[in-house]
């Protein structure tokens, strides 16, 4: 327990199941939900009654599990309260638009790779554009990168002249 | 039964009363009712006969009067119209001889008057024509002058435009083989740009067609591939540019 009183939003450890930044704001209003359905389940149930925690989502479950939570006492749960909160609003999020729609397996797989690779805290903004035929247009806070097969091919447009002007030539 | 009503009592009276009683029993009212209609309506025939005789009588007397009056008036007419148109005769035959009279003086207070006017219009004009010839020759000495000059300077200029034309003609020469040279190279140019335009199609024709093909290769490869499909290159391609989006990330 002594190890959960110094958790901060800076060194939480983000489950897979947590994707996207509207993830970690469920997240935030299912702690706030919990916290005030044990405050007034403790309130009915006078002194002396044992806290009893009501049935938590996967992503919840996961994040106490992974950041060693515990939701029985009242002070912990304003801490971990005001943490998420400070998590929501200075988590990192990479906008990532995808040609085709996302399911949430790769997603959680894109998920780990970005928080191994980039930011751990980083959540994932997610959007649509079939323009993109294949790829993923990728969208930091300060740049964009256009990684899709549509790009792609622009890039490669004056190799194809090239092949053309070719096949022109021979005939 | 009238006539007998008091027989036995006139056996008892005397002639007299008896006549005066016969008479009074005689005309009882009956018979003076019948005896009134009968004067009422000889009376009523009487006066229609006067009324009809009287109203031919006023006819005739009207008709009469009429006439008389008619000729009356006739004559009396004939002798105001006879003596009118006399008055009026001599009026008008005096009040013309005047008239006659004013203006035979005044014509001939005219004719005087226009004659004079006529003399002094002649003189002018004698003395106006003669002003006249005295300038009409000094004038046709002049112009005699000045055509010379004009002459003499339509010369000259005949001799300019006569050099200008050379040299206009020598111009034109120089121009058209000057046009020659022009449409020479302008035709090498012409040929040189031609050449050029169908480099330029033939290039953006290359171009539509590269794009031609890669939206044919967007179109046949759009819905082939889902986001599982494509992970492995989309990781890569993050892979490729990891250092640039840690980069941004942390600024």
């Amino acid at each position: 327990m002594t190890d959960v009183a110094i958790k901060t939003h800076e060194n939480f450890v983000l489950p897979a199941s947590l994707v996207t930044h509207l993830d970690v704001a469920h997240l935030v209003e299912e702690v706030e939900r919990v916290d005030a359905e044990m405050i007034s389940t403790a309130i009915r149930g006078g002194e002396g009654a044992k806290p009893v925690v009501p049935v938590l989502s996967e992503p919840l479950t996961d994040f106490l599990a992974q950041n060693q939570f515990t939701l029985e006492d009242g002070k912990m749960r304003e801490t971990l309260i005001k943490e998420l909160r400070l998590l929501k609003d200075n988590v990192p999020v990479l906008h990532m638009t995808f040609a085709v729609t996302a399911d949430p397996e790769s997603l959680q797989q894109l998920a780990l790779y970005v928080r191994e690779s980039i930011d751990p805290h980083a959540v994932i903004s997610v959007g649509l554009q079939p323009s993109l035929v294949a790829g993923v247009y990728l969208r930091t806070p300060n740049h964009v990168h256009d990684l899709s097969l549509r790009a792609m091919l622009k890039n490669s447009r004056g190799k194809l002249v090239e092949e053309l002007g070719a096949l022109r030539a021979s005939r | 039964m009238g006539l007998f009503q008091h027989k036995q009592q006139s056996d008892q009276k005397s002639p007299i009363v008896e006549v005066f009683e016969n008479e009074k029993n005689f005309f009882d009212e009956s018979f003076r009712e019948e005896i009134r209609a009968h004067a009422r309506e000889y009376f009523d025939s009487v006066i229609k006969e006067n009324v009809v005789l009287f109203k031919k009588d006023l006819d005739e007397a009207v008709v009469a009067i009429s006439d008389e009056l008619k000729t009356h008036t006739l004559e009396a007419l004939d002798g105001s119209i006879a003596k009118v148109n006399t008055e009026l005769k001599e009026h008008t035959i005096k009040q013309l001889d005047e008239k006659f009279a004013a203006y035979g003086k005044e014509m001939k207070d005219a004719q005087d008057a226009t004659l004079n006017n006529l003399n002094k219009s002649a003189e002018t004009l004698e003395n106006q024509y003669q002003d006249l010839t005295t300038m009409i020759q000094k004038s046709i000495a002049n112009q005699g002058v000045m055509i010379n000059g004009v002459f003499e300077e339509n010369m000259s200029r005949m001799t300019a435009m006569k050099d200008e034309q050379a040299s206009a003609i020598q111009t034109i020469k120089d121009s058209a083989v000057s046009l020659q040279t022009q449409a020479a190279q302008l035709g090498e140019t012409l040929k040189k740009n031609i050449e050029d335009q169908e480099n330029v199609v033939l290039t953006a024709f290359q171009d539509n067609m590269a794009q031609i093909v890669e939206h044919y290769l967007l179109g046949a490869l759009g819905d082939q591939f889902d986001l599982k499909a494509q992970l492995p290159l989309i990781i890569k391609q993050m892979e490729a540019n990891k250092d640039a989006i840690i980069g941004d990330m942390k600024l």
